[in-house]
C-alpha cells in the first residue's frame, strides 16, 4: 500500500505500517522495481543502501512462540535473535533480495549466519564495523569498509553511486533523524503530545520503510502534534533503557497505568537516530564519524563509559522519574550494564525497575510490577 | 576375533610439562616482588608485544577462570560474589570466576588479588572489551584492549583489517612505555614473537600427528600439555618444551605407542570441556573410543594450513616463509598477518556462516573420525557460536553427533547423571560396549 | 525364549517379561525410595501374572534413570535405545519416537531394526514438560485427568510462551486473573509445551511415522497439540508407560 499522508492520522499509521511491514515491502519492490535489502544491526551505513536505490528494511520478529530456531541457535541466545531467524524460516521475508550484517553482537550474528546457511540470498554482506568507536585509529578502517560497501553495492545493482547520489541519501536521512528529534523534543513538555508506545511505532515503522515516505508521515505527525493540545500531565515521567525491544504491548500497559514513557535509550528508539551525519567532502568519512559517534550500543561500549552520560542527559532534559530497565533474555552486553546504570541512577535518585523480556511477556505480572513501581516514583516526588 | 590392543606408555614429557604448570600462578603473585612486569587480560592479547618491556607475568583471564572452574567448591564462590553484584548468570563462565576472586580479593592460589601494572586486552567477544572494564573500575588500573577485526578473509577486504589491527598494536607500545615508565625494547619483541610464531606452528604440528592410527596421544593429556603455549607461548621454555614433545609424538608414531590401548573409534570434542569433569573423556575411552580432535585444542595455541584437498599440514611460521622482523613494524605486520590468517584462533570466534561449519567437516575427514561429542557449553558463547550448523553439518556429512550441556567453568550448570546417560547411549548406537 | 525388561524410572518401576515375541505380563509399581526393592518385587510380581519361574526367564535388560538398582538384570539399554526398541513392537514403520516424562522430553530417530540413529534431549531452556502440566493442574484446580478433555472443548487461541516453565506459570496465573475461560488456558498450556518439544525434535527431524510415549501421550489434549504443532499424524501405543520396559525385554531376546 503506498503511503497516503491524511491529515489527523499520521501518528496511528505508524503501527499500522510495522503490522505489515511484509506487505508495504512487497507494494514498494512492485511499484519502484527496487531491490530490498534485509539487515540485522542499526550500524549497518543505511544512507549508502539508500544511495544505491536500495530499499534496507530492518529484519525483526514477531513475538509470537515459534518451534523452527532450536536445530540452529542455542536456546540461551537472546529470544530476539531467535524471533527474527524465525521470521526467515517461516518464509516471512521471501521477497528479500539481500541480507547483510554490521559487526555486532554475538546473538544476532549467529541469526544472520544461520539465515545465509539456510536461506541464501545473491547478495550477502557482513559488514565489519569496528567494536572500538572509541578509538580515532576506528575512523580510517570503518572508511575503507564504506568504500567496499559501496562498490559491493554498485557491483549488485549494476549502478554506480555518484557522489550526488549519497549526498542526496544522507539529506533524506538526517532530515529523517531531524524530524524524530523534534518529534522527541515534544515529549520534554509537561503534557506530552506522544506517547511513549506511539513513539517507538514511529521509529520501527522508520526502519521498515523507504525514509523518504517515513519523513512524510513524520512531517504531518509533527504538524498534528505540535498543533495538539489538552493532553494530561502523567503519573509518571519515565525513560526506557535496553537492548533491542519493540515489545508496544508492553509500553501500552505501562502508560495505561497513567505514566508516561518520555525517551528512551535502546535501539528500536532513540539510539537509531539521534545524531545526523556531518556532512565533509569525503563523504564516506562524513559516513563513518556518523557511525562512531552515534550513542554507542553496550557492545561497543568500551574502554570508557560513556552510555551514562548520555542516558543522564537524557532524564535531565526529559525529566525524567524512573527508568524501565528492559533487557532480553541473555543479552549479555545489557547485562553488563545493567549494575553500574542501576548504581548511577540511584545516586541520581532515579528509581529504576529491571525487566527481563521474552519473545511474549506475561503482561499480568509486569503490570503488578510496575504499579508498584509507579507508586514508589510518586511517593518519591511527593517527599520533594 | 581377537580385539586389537595396542602397546601405550606415559609420555616422557610430563614430568616436564607439571613442572612448567606448576608455579606459574605462583609467579604471578609473587612477580613483582621480584621486579617482574605483572599484566593481565586475555590470553589471546598479543602477549608477545608485552615482552618488549622486559619480564612480564600475564594473568590471563580465561585459563585462571579454568583453573578456579575446576574447583567447584571455590568456583561457586566466587561466581556467586560476581552474581550478588548484579552480573546475570548466563555471563561468561570464566569472567565470573575471575571477578569474583577480584571482588573478594582472594587469589586462588593464595593471598590477595595482586593489581596487575595494567591491563592489556583484545576485544573478540561480547565479554571482553567490557570484562576488563568492570576491572578497570574496580582495581584502577590503565586498561588497553585491542579491537579484533572480524571478517572473511578472503573477501578483498583483509588488508584493511591489517591496517587497523597494526595501527592499534603500533599505539600501544608508547602507550605501555608510559603507563610503566619502561623503555620498550625491539629486540625483546621480535624475540619474543619468534617464540610465539614457533609455538604456534609446533602445537599444530603436534596435533597433526594424531590423525595417525592409532593416537599417540588422548585430549586429556592433550589439555595438560597445552597448558604451556596458553600461558607463556612467548617464552623459550615453551619452544624447548613444545619441540620435545613433538620429537616424542613423533617416536610414538614411529613405534605404534597409543594413548588408549584399545581405540575403537575415534571422536571429536567440540569446544571447551567441562574443566572439573574431564573423566568424561576416561568413560568413553572405556568403551575405546577416543578423541583425537577438538577445534578448541588445535586452535587455542595451534594452527594449521590447509592443503587445496581440504587436508591440513604443518604451518610454516613467518621467518620460513621469509617475512622480514628486523625492526618492530616489520615485527608487528608479521603478527597481524599471522593473526589475520584463516586457520589462526580466530577461526573459532569468527562466527562466520560457513567457515567454521566447513572447518569441522574438514577436520573431521582428516582426523579420520568416526564420530562427535559436542559441548553446547553455556559458558562461552562465542565458541559456542554457529555449535548447532556444525553439528548438522556434521551429520549431513555422515556422523553421528551427540550433545551434552554444561558449562566449562561453572559445575552448577552440569548435570552429570543426564550427560553420562547421553554419552552411554551414544557409545550404544556406535555398537562400542564398555571393554572388560 | 523368555526375557524380561525392567525400566525404573524416577516416579515408577515397570516390568514386562516377554516370550518368542509375545508379551506374558506387564507390572507396574510406584517407585518409592528403595528401589531396588521395589524392582525385586515388580519382577516377582510380573513373574506371577506370566505363570513363569525365574529360571526360565534367559536374560533380564534394564532401562531408565535407575537401571542399575535392577541387581538382577544382566544388562542395561540406554532409555533412547529401549524406546526405540518398544515402539517397533507395535508400529513398525516408527522412525521418530517422542517421549515426553515428568522431568525430561527426548526424541529418537531409529531404523527399521530399532538401532538409534540419532536423538536429542531437552536443553535446560524448556525443561519439565510433565511436572509443569501437573503444576499447572493444581494452580487451575482441575484434576490432572480431566486436562485433556477440557482442552479439547476449547475454541479460544491464547499465545503462551512456555520457553521456561518459570516464566509460563506467571502467565497462566495472569490468565486465571484475566478470567480467560479454564479450558482456554488448558489449551494454551498444551500448544505452548508442544510447541517447545516440537522445537526440539525439529533438531532430529521428524521423518513419519512418528510415535509418542511417556506420561503426557495419555493426555488426549496434549497429544491434539502435538499433531497441529508437528503437522503430522501420531501413534501412541497401548499402555505407553511400558514401552520402556518392553524394549529392555525385546533387546534381551537379541
Amino acid at each position: 500500500m503506498a503511503v497516503a499522508v491524511k491529515s489527523g492520522g499520521a501518528v496511528k499509521q505508524f503501527g499500522a505500517i510495522r503490522q505489515n511491514r511484509h506487505e508495504y515491502a512487497k507494494e514498494w519492490k512492485k511499484r519502484t522495481g527496487g531491490k530490498v535489502l534485509g539487515y540485522f544491526c542499526t550500524y549497518v551505513p543505511e544512507e549508502l543502501i539508500e544511495a544505491a536505490g536500495v530499499l534496507p528494511v530492518r529484519i525483526m520478529g514477531s513475538h509470537e512462540p515459534e518451534d523452527v530456531t532450536e536445530p540452529h541457535i542455542y536456546k540461551m541466545y537472546c529470544p530476539f535473535c531467535r524471533d527474527c531467524l524465525a521470521q526467515g524460516l517461516k518464509g516471512r521475508y521471501d521477497y528479500l533480495d539481500g541480507v547483510m550484517i554490521a559487526h555486532s553482537c554475538t546473538h544476532i550474528r549467529q541469526a544472520y549466519a544461520s539465515w545465509t546457511i539456510h536461506l541464501p540470498t545473491s547478495f550477502q554482506y557482513y559488514f565489519s564495523m569496528p567494536a572500538k568507536v572509541q578509538t580515532p585509529l576506528a575512523k580510517p578502517f570503518l572508511t575503507s569498509e564504506m568504500k567496499a560497501f559501496k562498490a559491493a553495492l554498485e557491483k549488485w545493482t549494476g549502478q554506480k553511486i555518484s557522489d550526488d547520489k549519497i549526498d542526496k541519501a544522507i539529506g533524506v536521512y538526517n532530515t529523517n533523524r531531524r524530524l524524530m528529534r523534534e518529534i522527541y523534543d515534544l515529549r520534554k513538555s509537561a503534557t506530552p503530545p506522544i506517547s511513549g508506545m506511539e513513539s517507538m511505532e514511529m521509529v520501527v515503522a522508520g526502519q521498515m520503510m523507504d525514509k523518504k515516505e517515513h519523513n512524510k508521515l513524520l512531517e504531518q505527525a509533527l504538524t498534528e502534534l505540535k498543533k495538539k493540545t489538552g493532553g494530561n500531565e502523567p503519573s509518571s515521567r519515565l525513560i526506557i533503557i535496553g537492548s533491542e525491544d519493540d515489545d508496544t504491548e508492553f509500553l501500552d500497559m505501562v502508560e495505561s497505568l497513567g505514566a508516561s514513557v518520555v525517551v528512551d535509550d535502546h535501539c528500536t528508539g532513540s539510539r537509531y537516530f539521534w545524531n545526523e551525519v556531518v556532512p565533509k567532502d569525503n563523504r564516506l568519512e562524513a559516513l563513518a564519524e556518523r557511525y562512531l559517534t552515534r550513542p554507542a550500543c553496550p557492545q561497543k561500549d568500551w574502554e570508557e563509559r560513556t552510555r551514562w552520560p548520555h542516558i543522564e542527559k537524557l532524564c535531565d532534559d526529559w525529566k525524567v522519574q524512573g527508568a524501565l530497565l528492559i533487557q532480553q533474555k541473555f543479552c549479555d552486553p545489557h547485562e553488563f550494564d545493567i549494575p553500574y546504570l542501576n548504581k548511577k541512577l540511584q545516586e541520581k535518585n532515579i528509581p529504576s525497575l529491571f525487566l527481563e523480556f521474552d519473545v511474549l511477556v506475561p503482561v499480568g505480572q509486569f503490570r503488578t510490577r510496575v504499579e508498584a513501581f509507579l507508586e514508589m516514583i510518586q511517593q518519591a516526588s511527593l517527599e520533594f | 576375533m581377537i580385539e586389537e590392543k595396542f602397546k601405550t606408555q606415559p609420555f616422557k614429557v610430563f614430568g616436564k610439562a607439571k613442572e612448567l604448570r606448576q608455579g606459574f600462578y605462583q609467579s604471578y603473585a609473587t612477580a613483582k616482588d621480584e621486579g617482574k612486569l605483572t599484566t593481565t587480560g586475555s590470553i589471546m592479547s598479543f602477549r608477545p608485544v608485552i615482552a618488549g618491556l622486559g619480564d612480564f607475568v600475564h594473568l590471563g583471564g580465561e585459563p585462571y577462570g579454568a583453573v578456579v572452574g575446576a574447583d567447584p567448591i571455590m568456583s561457586q564462590q566466587f561466581t556467586e560474589e560476581t552474581e550478588s553484584r548484579g552480573y546475570a548468570r548466563d555471563m561468561c563462565g570464566y569472567m565470573r570466576n575471575y571477578l569474583g576472586s577480584m571482588f573478594l580479593n582472594k587469589y586462588a592460589f593464595g593471598g590477595p588479588f595482586k593489581k596487575p601494572s595494567f591491563v592489556f586486552h583484545v576485544h573478540f567477544c561480547e565479554h571482553h572489551g567490557k570484562w576488563y572494564q568492570i576491572v578497570k573500575e574496580t582495581l584502577g588500573v590503565p586498561v588497553k584492549v585491542i579491537d579484533f577485526p572480524v571478517g572473511p578473509p578472503d573477501d578483498g577486504r583483509q588488508e584493511s583489517r591489517e591496517d587497523y589491527l597494526y595501527n592499534q598494536l603500533q599505539e600501544s607500545i608508547p602507550w605501555m612505555e608510559k603507563v610503566t615508565g619502561i623503555k620498550y625494547d625491539d629486540e625483546k619483541l621480535i624475540k619474543a614473537l619468534k617464540n610465539y610464531f614457533m609455538n604456534e606452528s609446533l602445537w599444530g604440528e603436534i596435533i597433526l600427528l594424531n590423525r595417525n592410527r592409532p593416537a599417540p596421544i588422548d585430549i586429556k593429556t592433550l589439555y595438560a600439555f597445552q597448558i604451556p603455549g596458553t600461558l607463556f607461548p612467548h617464552e623459550q621454555r615453551c619452544v624447548d618444551f613444545q619441540k620435545e614433545l613433538l620429537d616424542e609424538m613423533k617416536y610414538r608414531v614411529k613405534e605404534g605407542i597409543a594413548a588408549v590401548p584399545v581405540e575403537r573409534a575415534r571422536l571429536m570434542h567440540d569446544n571447551q570441556p567441562p574443566w572439573y569433569f574431564l573423566d568424561l573423556f576416561r568413560y568413553m575411552e572405556q568403551h575405546g573410543a577416543v578423541v583425537v580432535i577438538s577445534h578448541y585444542v588445535l586452535f587455542l595455541g595451534g594452527t594449521v594450513n590447509e592443503k587445496p584437498d581440504g587436508s591440513f599440514e604443518r604451518q610454516p611460521t613467518p621467518m620460513e616463509m621469509g617475512m622480514k622482523m628486523t625492526n618492530r613494524d616489520e615485527a608487528l605486520r608479521a603478527l597481524v598477518k599471522w593473526s589475520l590468517r584463516r586457520h589462526s584462533w580466530r577461526v573459532g570466534i569468527s562466527n562466520l556462516a560457513d567457515e567454521k561449519k566447513d572447518l569441522e567437516v574438514k577436520l573431521a575427514k582428516d582426523w579420520h573420525i568416526d564420530g562427535a561429542v559436542m559441548h553446547f557449553n553455556r559458558g562461552c558463547e562465542m565458541i559456542a557460536s554457529n555449535e548447532k550448523e556444525v553439528r548438522l553439518a556434521l551429520m549431513a556429512a555422515g556422523y553421528p553427533v551427540v550433545t551434552y550441556e554444561g558449562n566449562m567453568a561453572d559445575r552448577r550448570e552440569f548435570d552429570e547423571g543426564q550427560t553420562m546417560r547421553r554419552i552411554t547411549a551414544f557409545m550404544e548406537s556406535m555398537n562400542l560396549k564398555k571393554i572388560a | 525364549m523368555i526375557t524380561a525388561g525392567v525400566d525404573i524410572g524416577s516416579k515408577t518401576v515397570k516390568v514386562v517379561i516377554v516370550k518368542d515375541g509375545k508379551i506374558l505380563s506387564k507390572v507396574i509399581m510406584p517407585g518409592g525410595r528403595k528401589k531396588d526393592e521395589v524392582a525385586d518385587q515388580a519382577f516377582n510380581e510380573a513373574l506371577e501374572k506370566a505363570n513363569v519361574k525365574r529360571e526360565d526367564v534367559l536374560k533380564i535388560v534394564s532401562t531408565g534413570a535407575g537401571k542399575k538398582k535392577a541387581l538382577y538384570a544382566k544388562d542395561d539399554i540406554s532409555e533412547v535405545g529401549a524406546d526405540a526398541k518398544g515402539v517397533l513392537f507395535y508400529f513398525p514403520n516408527v522412525r521418530t519416537v517422542i517421549d515426553v516424562g515428568a522431568e525430561e522430553g527426548r526424541g529418537v530417530k531409529c531404523d527399521a531394526t530399532g538401532k538409534v540413529l540419532d536423538f536429542v534431549i531437552n536443553e535446560k531452556c524448556g525443561a519439565g514438560a510433565g511436572s509443569f502440566t501437573e503444576a499447572m493442574s493444581r494452580a487451575l484446580e482441575v484434576k490432572l485427568e480431566d486436562m485433556g478433555q477440557m482442552s479439547l472443548t476449547s475454541h479460544g487461541a491464547v499465545p503462551m510462551n512456555a520457553q521456561c516453565a518459570v516464566f509460563a506459570e506467571s502467565e497462566v496465573i495472569s490468565l486465571i486473573h484475566k478470567k480467560i475461560p479454564k479450558e482456554d488456558i488448558i489449551k494454551a498450556v498444551h500448544d505452548a509445551i508442544a510447541a517447545r518439544i516440537t522445537s526440539m525434535i525439529r533438531t532430529i527431524g521428524v521423518e513419519q511415522d512418528v510415535c509418542m510415549v511417556g506420561g503426557l501421550s495419555l493426555n488426549v489434549g496434549f497429544v491434539k497439540s502435538m499433531k497441529d504443532a508437528l503437522g503430522v499424524d501420531l501413534l501412541i501405543p497401548e499402555d505407553p508407560e511400558f514401552i520402556g520396559a518392553l524394549g529392555a525385554a525385546l533387546a534381551a531376546q537379541g
